[in-house]
């Protein structure tokens, strides 16, 4: 018996409600038939299965919320689906229930199982798509040491055609990644070898009716494998199906662009035709293709907003050298412009007085060595923000325009953006409310540790709430960050100056640290903004009063 | 390294598929019994009936120019001359097909195929040697075979088949046709215009029963004049050799038995798939209830190494769905992601007049209809054939094209802008608004969707909407 668990489903997308339930017990299901519809704060989504075989138990219901990693229902493998079409199964043979089931989650760094046949596996760039010769690396999806499995997108590549993924026909272990993104590859071009597990041969990519028939079985090296029954007396009789109408199912789209769909794997029945009589065009196909890809990437990115002005030949003026952007510099640059594009932002300063705090963190600095960390004034705004979200959940939101709804978070995670050679990342501390300052020093340093060396993965990136960004480390006073959608708002720290302050008819010289907010004003008014900031500095002036109130 | 493709069976499916295999740089061994490709089609189907119905159309034409002041008297036909006309046409084409496999560096093996393993057939060649062959891929093109009823099976050379019939025994002087269907009614039509007193016998209600009533009408009301009898509902009981012919008990729609004696009887009661001696057992191909093998989308049988196309993965059992088969085999076996997904196949009957058909029938669903009747072509007037019809079957809310119905001369030739809008899918508008030349039989595809609107410019048929 498999259990089907809701897969990761996109950056920001933690949880989602179930609209629809395609399957029902008894169903039989196939690799990448749709069994879910999921609605995320994103969009809705199909979800495709990753297991086969018959539905026996479905743990869910429609409405019900679930999250990634929940197991949704259960199969058990059949021999194949197509046989198993309620025939009575005379001779088929009975497969041996698979004994292990396969885990989903890609351990990052886990040692890999020793590999029982330790043979070594090529997966090479598959046929595209007529004329289709070669493409560029968007993304790469996988890492040395990750395993992969067969129909696991492994490449993000653009072709002159559409914007496409590439799923793996080979599974196992990656034990060498032989290309980068930006890199143009031919067919054929060997992308990963792999130990260990089984790929399947001169069949890239089956469509979904050939792949039902087989089971794919390739996960495990250590399990029973069923065993295609043989039969060797007689060619096996099977009952005629009914000969669909000729014209059921069938979309208003030229042949060349039934055919396109079907190579860049878009149903192109789903896809709403913008020609007369709804019928689907080359372009509408495109579109359809690169929506799917969008949106199963994290943002809805705004590309009409980028549009760019032509740019001049700087040559006139002297040289120049240009050179591609970073995949993170990108991705920087489009989420930004997004945030910028559609945040009404408005951002408030403020000075807090850290005279006291940083007398204390400095002789507290020794005792905190000694248990490894390093006691900064970001972990201990890590800390009040976290208390602060809690005394103005507006602050702890994400607003859903299109279903006009605020959606508000039951739980507390801090980004902290982290300035890394190859770009601004932000990693994000879970549960933030939940440590003590000694413990988010501890997470801060792992996990800008783990940015740095870009061992961070995917899901340290996700789920955050709130932004702090410190460039106190540079200089500057103040500073218009630009809020980290689809959070509402992000803290920008500068760094703290000497200041005269008048206090008691007297200039006192005080350590000031000015801050800068910025916040999303569909969901906080100025009012709100200020209150904020001002319990936060508060707090930072008056520990006691933070820790009676917060 | 080039991938080693085996087809068996060289009729329209098998060449096409061979033959692009070839052309996308595999190694290709194309398996047959026939001295060169070509198949049922060439051989015995498709093309020497077409090189005789048109020596038919001929005949009638002669006829009926009477009506128009020319005469050219009785003809004299020489049956042996016109089979040999036949048999030229056959041997160009499928010698044709003979050098085009050359040059195409296709192995061309003479024998008849069995499978050994997955991975390997045996070919028994004429002499009775034998040569095993493996392959990476193999595609199964055997087609089928003539349907028989095996009580009405008797020893006689006044039987027929679709095959001996093209043979031209003789002319008879009667001829029953048993079925009428395609291939009964295309062949009888010839024996008719060759001056035979033909006959049908037809179990169902109906002359070809697969198409929708209007289109069947006047080719019904024209071999009705033409034909001898034409007994519906009826089916033959018994077939008897007697002293000057066959005679032939039939079971009328009263349920009455008559006795009848026709010189000779063609059965054709259609084609069905053979799949024995193919040593499928020897692999993991699986056949159907109907004897048909299974095949996905992709024409991809149960057996990973195996596709299979044409006649012998179903209906509809026609050349050209078996040639385009052949093509999407190929294209799945080099790797690309492709499948069998026609919009509409189109079906002709090469009567007189001609019936063509595609996308969906009337009788298959209720939709909106624009049919225009040849009285109002020009083109068929300046023909003496207004006999036509062209009709389309239209989504009412899209009014996108589903299906279109053709019958009259040329019906055959016409169809294709008809599958070409269907697969585009085209509006009414679409039609309506493409010029189509004049005077030509084309324009009743335009009329009929002006129809649609309302405003064709020959008939007077206001839309109440």
């Amino acid at each position: 018996m498999k259990n089907f668990i809701i897969p990761e489903l996109g950056e920001n997308i933690s949880s989602a409600t179930i609209v629809k339930i395609l399957i029902s017990v008894g169903d039989i299901v196939a690799p990448d038939q749709p069994v879910l519809e999921l609605e995320t704060d994103k969009a809705t989504i199909e979800v495709p299965s990753d297991v086969s075989g018959k539905v026996v138990a479905i743990n869910v219901a429609e409405g019900d919320s679930v999250s990634i990693g929940q197991a949704i229902f259960s199969v058990e493998s059949a021999e194949t689906t197509d046989q198993a079409k309620d025939e009575p199964a005379t001779e088929e043979k009975q497969v041996v229930a698979a004994a292990s089931t396969k885990s989903e989650e890609r351990p990052a760094e886990a040692p890999q199982p020793t590999a029982v046949t330790s043979s070594v596996q090529e997966f090479k760039l598959p046929e595209l798509g007529e004329n289709i010769s070669k493409a560029t690396i968007i993304k790469v999806l996988v890492d040395v040491g990750e395993k992969v499995s067969i129909d696991q997108s492994v490449l993000e590549l653009e072709t002159d055609k559409a914007t496409i993924e590439v799923p793996s026909t080979a599974s196992g272990t990656i034990t060498e990644l032989l290309v980068a993104e930006g890199d143009v590859i031919e067919i054929g071009t060997v992308i990963f070898k792999v130990s260990e597990g089984s790929s399947v041969q001169s069949q890239p990519s089956a469509p979904a009716a050939a792949s039902a028939s087989a089971p794919v079985v390739a996960e495990k090296a250590v399990e029973i494998v069923p065993q295609q029954a043989v039969v060797a007396d007689a060619p096996k009789v099977i009952p005629v199906e009914n000969q669909p109408p000729i014209l059921q199912n069938a979309a208003p789209a030229a042949p060349s662009v039934r055919r396109l769909a079907r190579e860049i794997g878009v149903d192109v029945n789903k896809v709403k035709g913008t020609g007369p009589g709804g019928r689907i065009l080359l372009d509408d196909v495109k579109a359809y293709s690169k929506a799917l890809h969008q949106q199963r990437n994290e943002i809805q990115h705004i590309k009409a907003e980028q549009h760019q002005e032509p740019l001049p030949d700087f040559s006139k003026f002297g040289e120049v050298e240009r050179q591609s952007m970073s995949n993170i510099r990108y991705k920087t640059a489009e989420h930004l412009s997004y945030a910028w594009h559609t945040i009404p932002h408005v951002t408030q300063f403020d000075k807090a007085d850290i005279t006291a705090l940083e007398e204390f963190r400095k002789s507290y600095a020794k005792t905190a060595e000694k248990q490894g960390v390093k006691l900064t004034v970001t972990a201990i705004l890590v800390k009040i923000i976290a208390s602060a979200l809690k005394k103005f959940p507006q602050f702890n939101a994400s607003v859903d325009m299109q279903a006009k709804e605020v959606i508000y978070k039951q739980y507390l995670n801090i980004g902290i953006a982290v300035d890394t050679e190859f770009g601004l990342i932000v990693p994000v501390i879970k549960n933030a409310d939940q440590l003590n300052v000694i413990e988010i020093s501890r997470e801060m340093n792992a996990l800008a540790e783990k940015a740095r060396n870009k061992k961070a993965s995917i899901a340290d990136m996700q789920g955050g709430c709130f932004t702090i960004t410190n460039l106190g480390g540079i200089g500057g006073t103040f500073f218009t960050p630009i809020i980290n959608a689809p959070e509402v708002a992000i803290l920008g720290v500068s760094r703290g100056n000497m200041e005269p302050v008048y206090i008691d008819g007297k200039f006192e010289p005080r350590l000031l640290l000015p801050l800068s907010l910025s916040y999303d004003h569909r969901v906080i008014d100025g009012a709100d903004g200020i209150r904020f900031l001002r319990w936060v500095i508060d707090a930072i002036e008056n520990p006691m009063k933070f820790i009676i109130e917060g | 390294m080039s991938q080693n493709i085996v087809v068996i069976g060289g009729g329209p499916g098998g060449y096409a598929a061979a033959f692009y295999a070839a052309d996308l740089g595999m190694n290709v061994k194309l398996i047959d019994l026939e001295k060169n490709p070509g198949g049922v089609c060439l051989y015995r189907g498709c093309i020497p009936s077409k090189a005789l119905l048109h020596v038919a159309k001929l005949l009638n034409e002669t006829k009926e120019a009477k009506e128009w002041g020319i005469d050219f008297g009785e003809p004299q036909i020489d049956l042996d001359k016109l089979r040999g006309f036949k048999n030229k046409v056959v041997s160009k084409l499928t010698g044709g097909l003979g050098i085009l496999s050359k040059q195409r560096k296709i192995n061309f093996v003479q024998g008849r195929a069995k499978f050994v393993s997955s991975t390997s057939v045996q070919v028994t060649k004429e002499d009775g040697s034998t040569e095993l062959i493996s392959y990476d891929k193999a595609i199964i093109a055997t087609g089928s075979v003539i349907a028989t009823i095996p009580s009405l099976q008797i020893e006689s050379k006044r039987l027929l088949n679709s095959t001996s019939a093209l043979d031209l025994p003789a002319i008879p002087t009667s001829l029953l046709v048993v079925g009428g269907g395609y291939i009964g009614l295309e062949l009888g039509s010839v024996y008719s215009a060759l001056g035979t007193q033909v006959s049908v016998v037809e179990f169902m209600d109906r002359l070809l029963p697969g198409a929708d009533q209007d289109l069947v009408s006047h080719l019904q009301k024209r071999i009705s004049a033409s034909f001898d009898k034409i007994m519906l509902q009826s089916k033959v009981v018994e077939i008897k050799e007697v002293a000057d012919g066959l005679l032939v008990r039939i079971e009328n729609k009263d349920k009455q038995i008559e006795e009848h004696v026709f010189d000779y009887v063609l059965m054709s009661i259609g084609r069905k798939p053979h799949t024995a001696g193919l040593g499928l057992e020897n692999t993991k191909v699986q056949i159907n209830e109907r004897g048909w093998i299974v095949a996905d989308n992709t024409l991809k049988t149960n057996d990973d190494n195996i596709y299979a196309i044409g006649d012998i993965v179903g209906e509809p059992m026609l050349a050209h769905k078996a040639s385009h088969e052949g093509r999407v085999a190929v294209d799945a076996i080099s790797g690309k992601k492709v499948a069998f997904e026609p919009l509409a196949i189109p079906a002709v009957v090469f009567t007189d007049p001609e019936i063509a058909w595609a996308g969906i029938t009337e009788n298959q669903a209720k939709f909106e209809l624009a049919k225009f009747p040849w009285a109002a072509s020009g083109r068929a007037t300046t023909l003496d054939r207004n006999d036509g019809l062209t009709k389309l079957i239209i989504d009412p809310e899209t009014e996108r094209i589903l299906g279109i119905g053709i019958c009259g001369p040329g019906a055959g030739e016409m169809i294709a802008e008809g599958v070409l809008a269907i697969e585009m899918g085209a509006t009414v508008k679409d039609l309506a608004l493409t010029i189509h030349p004049h005077p030509t039989l084309s324009e009743t595809v335009m009329e009929a969707a002006e129809l649609f609107y309302g405003h064709s410019s020959h008939i007077y048929k206001p839309v109440k909407h």
